[in-house]
């Protein structure tokens, strides 16, 4: 019974620092059935945005994060344990927003479509 | 020519009209370029911190009566004044100035309140000046060092800050009104040395009118926004246990500890995270110098929504040079969002002779937030 009094409180801790460093979670695939759920965990260290996508045994290292903070684009590129690319290039939306998203065009390997993922 | 800042523009027009009023109202909230007449009688009054409401029942050119919430300022603020709740009655009728809401909700803030019966403007301020100490020395314990509270057998607490917002370099002058918003957006680049992603978060918040401000949700206002929170603050000096409480007034009520008692500073990685952080401190001569690491990300350092990241570590120096007067100054150390390190400060005033009063941000928030 206490879950939406729960929710509620840490629904208002918004993060206010650089507005990429957290945990994001959403999906990506070529149509709007065919859906694979990813995870993202970036940080800020000052210089660079590094991270992982889908922490675990299996997890991807991010290899490079490119932000233009003039209007938010946001590419993130990895591969996979088995040399596959990832490209991920979309939009920060909702920045103020402790539920801000990026959503845009997801490439891995020669499949192509696209991804939402929102911050936790 | 720069682009001006078209929103804080109105802000700022709006702020100088209010600025006589008790308290400004929200740029968020009111839009200060329009202006509303209502008439009715009162229907309620929420005589309530920090945002005193009054509803009044309008009725249109159609007949369609509508119930409107007036914000009209800070009961303490009114009562320093010397208006009290019983000023208005259930049933007076009021014709009343005041800035609409942004929203299509019936709220609006009063910049002027007439009562029928009388004819006579209510919660009008004084318009008397701030209460100035009287240049007396700067009180001190029996062993010479000073002190940061109340002479003894007296009162007092800190009240206003000299600056709005805290900007680099404290002297400068950068047009900005009571919210932190810039009247010229260009200035961003005079106001800290930020990195491109912290130009750009600034740039949007202030864009957007502060609408994201944690401190309007009633967070806490950790770093130096403490320093400048309505219904100011007071150091409780715990010299036998070894630390210094600084008790606030506004925001959300709550207080922040600086140990005196020799401690090391913990290591950042491993400290809990806080809205205060974990600060130490020690005297230079009259000078308390604080040092605080291990902030959260939850809040904005200043008015006008300077960004931060979890590497902030400050370093404060506060010093009374008098009775009346506490001078501020913050070193800002965080490389994942500043360029360098930078400093700023301000000026505080001794408010003598009052206690400092209860300030509740949460206590009407119903009324800010849900109508």
């Amino acid at each position: 019974m206490l879950w939406p009094g729960l929710l509620c409180a840490w629904a208002m801790f918004a993060q206010q620092g650089h507005p990429l460093t957290g945990t994001w979670t959403g999906d990506w695939g070529t149509t709007a059935t065919k859906r694979t759920q990813i995870t993202f965990v970036m940080n800020w260290d000052g210089k660079n945005v590094t991270g992982l996508i889908n922490p675990g045994p299996d997890s991807i290292p991010i290899t490079s994060v490119f932000v233009d903070p003039t209007n938010w684009t946001i590419r993130i590129e990895a591969d996979t344990k088995d040399k596959v690319h990832i490209a991920a290039e979309g939009r920060l939306a909702d920045l103020g927003s402790y539920h801000r998203t990026i959503s845009g065009a997801w490439t891995q390997g020669s499949a192509k479509g696209d991804f939402k993922i929102a911050r936790d | 020519m720069p682009r001006m800042h078209k929103a804080a523009n109105f802000a700022m027009a709006g702020a100088l009209v209010v600025n006589a009023w008790a308290q400004h109202a929200s740029s968020i909230t009111y839009d200060n370029s329009r202006k509303v007449r209502l008439k009715g009688p009162v229907t309620r009054i929420d005589w309530a911190n920090p945002h005193a409401f009054f509803f009044v029942n309008v009725q249109d050119s159609t007949g369609t009566i509508s119930n409107w919430a007036l914000e009209f300022g800070n009961p303490l603020d009114l009562e320093k004044d010397g208006w009290k709740r019983s000023t208005l009655h259930i049933g007076d009728v009021v014709t009343v100035d005041a800035f609409p809401a942004r929203s299509q909700a019936k709220q609006a803030f009063a910049t002027s309140v007439m009562l029928a019966r009388t004819g006579a403007r209510v919660f009008t301020p004084a318009n008397k000046k701030a209460l100035a100490a009287a240049k007396e020395p700067a009180p001190r314990w029996p062993d010479g060092r000073v002190s940061l509270g109340a002479p003894a057998g007296k009162k007092g607490y800190w009240g206003a800050a000299s600056a709005v917002a805290l900007v680099e370099n404290a002297g400068a002058k950068i047009a900005m009104n009571d919210e932190g918003l810039l009247l010229n957006l260009a200035d961003a680049d005079r106001v800290a040395p930020f990195q491109p992603w912290a130009k750009a978060v600034y740039e949007y918040r202030q864009r957007t009118l502060l609408k994201d401000d944690p401190m309007a949700r009633c967070l806490p206002p950790g770093g130096p926004r403490q320093f400048h929170t309505a219904n100011g603050f007071q150091f409780v000096e715990q010299r036998e246990v070894g630390r210094i409480l600084v008790l606030m007034g506004g925001g959300d009520r709550n207080w922040r500890a600086i140990y005196t008692d020799g401690r090391p500073q913990g290591q950042a990685d491993e400290v809990v995270r806080s809205y205060y952080g974990n600060s130490v401190g020690h005297w230079e001569k009259d000078t308390l110098v604080s040092d605080t690491i291990g902030f959260n990300e939850h809040f904005w350092m200043s008015t006008g929504g300077l960004p931060h990241t979890e590497a902030l570590h400050l370093t404060e120096r506060f010093t009374r040079p008098d009775l009346g007067a506490l001078n501020y100054e913050v070193t800002v150390d965080d490389p994942r969002t500043y360029t360098r390190p930078w400093k700023g400060g301000w000026s505080v005033q001794w408010v003598p002779n009052e206690e400092l009063q209860e300030y509740f941000c949460e206590e009407n928030v119903e009324a800010t937030f849900v109508r």
